[in-house]
């Protein structure tokens, strides 16, 4: 094995093995010391003293067996747990750090003298003749796991290859109805259809198995952020629980992976911006600690990842306001609701007056939305004056096997995750409005801009008379993409288009269809941009004139 | 530089006269696009016929789309345009040679495929100055065989400079890339 690799190798287990030693000190200032805990602790602290000396670095093991000495004093009752905690919690900091350094530059060893002095600052003084109980503080050395570690990748080949038995038993679905079609040998077309079936059971059942394999409890994602909700709050004089509920509720890795920075600025958002200080929730008769709260679930195909915070809520006020200041809204425009709340999620937008260095530099919420976009999500947002804010991501389970809309313009096929479909409506040429030489549809009382997939990837297709469209949300703004003919839903494996020769602005990957043809999944986000470009300047829904004429759509079940 | 097998003897003696006659001769797969070019067999994974190719919308116009390889997703670049060589329609003949180029996979279609030669090193001339621009150092030869001459194509270079201007096409920084 390359030293990277095991550098990359040791990295990662050390982060997890700190996690664990993170948040079994988070228990233990939330739910009060416990002696078991401490056995938590040593585990993972061990394994990372053993595999700092194997790496080479000498002073990181000198310094995390100077903290085993703490916690074994402290098991020991020769030191108290509550005059060491905050050294144990800087500990971890200072553990991160040097992975952090090590990850920058692998020859580096860093020194850790001073970390190793403060630390045994804690024992000193304390020892005295405490009486040695009978603790067994190795007992984690027995225990036997029944996990394994495998290279994510593995699983990524795995579920390729189950896609592509997809695509042959669509192929061979194909050749047993055409051999029924033509009259051929009956009994033994019928035979094959048998055959065919209880295979295609078998392969929805490994992809089932391989796409569970892949799957991770989101408390993964979540466990990340009580320390730094514990830091952040006591920065800022705050006082804030983050609450878990659904946090067993599995996601795709990939989902997990990028789910991350969204909620990053969710979370940082809610303390800082929402939370008040204590002081002040007392005035208005709240509890004093405030309370974030992520929770998790599945609906059908998705998982519905919730962060909502009991603090001040939204001032729409001052988002209007701030949406003047910036141009997006005129000084006399009196928006509904719905606009207001998209207008959360726009660059640039923060109704703080000053920045700090967590948030309120007016990018977050912009970046969330469009993270949630690439993978193919919606995100919502509800808001009490006082009450607080709730933001509400809808995900698919995973990334690699989706259900999408397959769509026709011309000549071509598009598919469109599902998960960004709202609904789709037929329509005829007269229901398509022009404002501002912009295309636009009345759709529930709203006026709706329409983005024609033909015209967007450039395929010449001439004009229909009626035609579909298919209506996506984000934010609760609304957007119609207009195709020619509706195929229907399918099931498609995510297929990633070459780096440097593939990708295309508006195209999000390719598929594989049962005969062998390759359709490209439309990215929805770069509709949306599409639409946002054209606003620009002309701030959204300013003028609209009334449309009266009625639909005549029968809503097409998707 | 082409990998050299070691003789069993591990000599020093009978390495080096392998390794002169490896690194000199060329080995090409060569194909026709009006003229007749080579590119080095190691780079080629194989050749096929030309069926299915989707259009990727916002690509450069030397792209011709992808196509379906056996469950994978390869792109295809239209060697002719690339070259900026006149169009032409692709026939029956028309073949598709997929290559490999670093970390590059791609197919490079072709009016046809002629041949696997070997050439030896002293019938390769570099070329000759008035055809050589400043954006076509991927002409590295011109090889002389019998009656024939085959143009080397040095494929790298060739895709390394694709990689820039394709860059600029995909949103990515690109004029489309404002919100990133």
């Amino acid at each position: 094995m390359e030293y990277s690799e095991l550098l990359r190798d040791f990295l990662d287990d050390a982060e997890t093995h700190l996690g664990l030693f993170d948040s079994a000190l988070l228990s233990i200032e939330q739910n009060g010391f416990r002696k078991e805990v401490i056995m938590d602790m040593m585990g993972p602290l061990h394994t990372l003293k053993g595999n700092s000396g194997m790496m080479g670095f000498d002073s990181m093991k000198d310094y995390v067996h100077n903290i085993e000495e703490v916690l074994k004093g402290v098991a020991e009752e020769k030191v108290q747990i509550d005059r060491v905690m905050d050294a144990l919690f800087d500990s971890v900091t200072a553990m991160r750090e040097v992975l952090r350094s090590v990850a920058a530059d692998p020859a580096g060893r860093p020194d850790l003298t001073a970390h190793i002095l403060a630390i045994q600052e804690c024992l000193r003084g304390e020892a005295g003749e405490g009486r040695r109980k009978d603790v067994d503080l190795f007992a984690y050395l027995g225990a036997k796991t029944d996990t394994i570690k495998v290279d994510f990748k593995r699983f990524d080949d795995l579920l390729n290859l189950v896609g592509e038995l997809v695509i042959n038993k669509t192929r061979l679905n194909q050749i047993g109805t055409r051999m029924r079609g033509t009259g051929g040998n009956k009994p033994l077309a019928r035979e094959l259809q048998e055959g065919l079936e209880s295979m295609g059971k078998t392969i929805a059942e490994l992809q089932e198995g391989i796409m569970r394999a892949r799957m991770l409890p989101v408390l993964n994602v979540f466990g990340k952020y009580p320390r730094m909700v514990r830091d952040l709050s006591r920065t800022q004089g705050k006082e804030v629980e983050l609450v878990f509920k659904g946090e067993e509720t599995e996601l795709d890795k990939t989902v997990i992976d990028e789910l991350e920075e969204p909620l990053l600025h969710l979370i940082r958002n809610a303390v800082d911006h929402g939370m008040e200080d204590p002081k002040e929730r007392v005035k208005r008769g709240k509890k004093r600690r405030g309370t974030i709260t992520l929770s998790a679930g599945q609906e059908s195909n998705y998982v519905i990842v919730g962060v909502s915070d009991d603090g001040r809520g939204i001032d729409m006020g001052r988002v209007k306001a701030a949406a003047v200041e910036r141009g997006l809204l005129l000084p006399d425009e009196t928006p509904d609701k719905e606009t207001l709340k998209s207008l959360i999620f726009s660059a640039g937008l923060s109704t703080k007056d000053e920045a700090t260095d967590l948030s309120g530099r007016g990018v977050g919420l912009d970046v969330v939305i469009r993270k949630i976009g690439k993978l193919g999500g919606q995100i919502a947002v509800d808001s009490t004056a006082g009450g607080g804010t709730v933001f509400t991501i809808k995900l698919p389970l995973s990334l690699a096997i989706i259900p999408a809309l397959m769509v026709e313009a011309g000549e071509e096929v598009y598919a469109i995750p599902m998960s960004a479909v709202d609904e789709s409506i037929k329509v005829k040429g007269e229901d398509i409005h022009m404002i501002n030489n912009h295309e636009v549809v009345e759709f529930r009382d709203k006026v709706v801009p329409v983005v024609r997939l033909g015209d967007f990837f450039h395929i010449g297709c001439r004009r229909r008379e009626t035609f579909y469209l298919i209506v996506l949300s984000r934010a609760e703004k609304k957007l119609a993409v207009a195709v020619d003919r509706l195929r229907g839903r399918q099931e498609i494996v995510i297929k990633p288009l070459d780096e440097t020769f593939g990708k295309s602005y508006g195209v999000a990957g390719a598929s594989i269809l049962g005969d062998g043809r390759i359709v490209l999944i439309a990215d929805v986000t770069a509709f949306w941009r599409e639409t946002i470009d054209r606003t620009n300047g002309g701030p959204a829904g300013v003028g609209c004139p009334p449309v009266d004429r009625a639909f005549d759509c029968g809503e097409e079940g998707v | 530089m082409s990998e050299i097998q070691l003789p069993a003897s591990g000599l020093a003696e009978d390495i080096l006269p392998l390794y002169r006659e490896k690194r000199r001769e060329h080995h090409l797969v060569t194909f026709t696009l009006g003229e007749e070019y080579g590119v080095p067999i190691h780079q080629v994974q194989e050749i096929i016929r030309v069926s299915g190719v989707t259009k990727v919308p916002n690509s450069p116009s030397y792209m011709d789309g992808v196509i379906n390889l056996r469950g994978r997703v390869l792109p295809v670049l239209n060697l002719r345009k690339r070259l900026r060589l006149a169009g032409k329609e692709p026939s029956k003949a028309s073949r598709i040679i997929v290559t490999e180029v670093g970390d590059t996979v791609i197919g490079l279609l072709v009016d046809g495929v002629s041949h696997v030669v070997k050439m030896p090193p002293e019938s390769v001339e570099s070329p000759p100055e008035e055809v050589l621009e400043v954006d076509t150092d991927y002409i590295t030869g011109v090889g002389k065989l019998k009656d024939r001459l085959v143009i080397l194509l040095d494929l790298e270079r060739l895709l390394k400079r694709d990689a820039l201007e394709v860059g600029s096409l995909t949103g990515e920084g690109g004029s489309h890339g404002k919100e990133d």
